[in-house]
């Protein structure tokens, strides 16, 4: 009789650990929404750019409009991000993920300022940067997190860069509108959802 | 007939071994967090995270953030030894028990 209760608590001390370990494993982080942050951001910068210009992604005001928002979106994404991750454990994935598009924001940080400031920046090599980086990091994220939505707004963003290369002005517009309505907006919603369901997941089996 | 493995007195305290598991999912953890999932009182967590602490099993780092005291623990490599010493032995008695 008292093998058998040593056993069963010995068993429960496994499954303690096994269950305690998996807890801390959980993915817990919720990125959907930064996703959505920054699309809008983008549509605000290319609206607030060609106010009063053509329909183009370089309007009159670009010299304000594209720093201001991306500015204003990164204080944004530090201070909401700051705000959700207080109180939750940081994991080995979740530093990787975040270290990727850390990375791919300051090379953007870097890179435009100095080609915009020397005269060698234009809209095509504008979407083009910025799409293959988006896709470098779209890439690295989905086949880290085995996430095949998000690889696939890693082709989106590598076929938008290819094509920057080609076409004209207004088929460069209508090719980084649609790869960002469909990879930000759309995704990030998407994103969203998905991390709503699994809380509510978590809060049933609790 | 092998002689059976003693258990570690440290981490064979439910709630020790509960927090050393926890902390052997994640890098660092703060102490509000682990409370959460532990559902321990603000008094007995500290003392068993001491324990740990005092054992070499855990690390902690205290640091403010905003103006607010904030305590951060992290499994030190001596813990993760430990711990899966811990499970090999209990593997082992349980092994045994069943073998009986």
């Amino acid at each position: 009789m008292q093998d058998q209760s040593t056993q069963h608590d010995l068993r429960e001390r496994l499954d303690l650990i096994e269950c305690m370990i998996s807890e801390g494993r959980r993915k817990t982080e919720s990125w959907g929404w930064t996703f959505l942050l920054w699309g809008l951001a983008y549509f605000v910068a290319i609206f607030w750019a060609s106010m009063g210009g053509s329909a183009s992604i370089w309007g009159v005001h670009t010299v304000l409009a594209w720093p201001v928002t991306m500015i204003v979106a990164a204080l944004l994404t530090i201070a909401i991000g700051m705000r959700k991750g207080k109180g939750k454990p940081d994991t080995t994935m979740g530093r990787a993920i975040v270290s990727i598009w850390i990375a791919v924001g300051i090379s953007m940080i870097l890179i435009f300022p100095s080609l915009a400031s020397t005269g060698r920046l234009d809209e095509h090599s504008f979407v083009a940067i910025v799409a293959g980086m988006l896709g470098v990091a779209n890439g690295a994220s989905g086949i880290f997190l085995r996430w095949k939505s998000q690889f696939a707004c890693a082709v989106v963003w590598w076929i938008t860069s290819v094509a920057a290369c080609f076409g004209s002005d207004t088929q460069l517009m209508i090719v980084f509108l649609s790869a960002l309505f469909l990879c930000q907006i759309v995704f990030g919603i998407y994103a969203m959802m998905m991390e709503s369901r699994r809380k509510q997941r978590e809060i049933a089996h609790a | 007939m092998p002689e059976l493995p003693e258990l570690n007195p440290v981490i064979h305290g439910k709630l020790r071994l509960a927090l050393l598991s926890l902390l052997a999912g994640v890098e660092q953890a703060e102490f509000t967090w682990l409370r959460s999932k532990t559902g321990s009182t603000d008094g007995n967590l500290g003392a068993q995270l001491l324990k740990l602490e005092e054992a070499g099993y855990v690390a902690v780092e205290k640091k403010f953030v905003m103006r607010k005291p904030q305590s951060i623990y992290r499994i030190t490599e001596q813990g993760r030894e430990a711990l899966t010493d811990y499970v090999r032995a209990l593997k082992q008695l349980l092994g045994s028990a069943i073998s009986v």
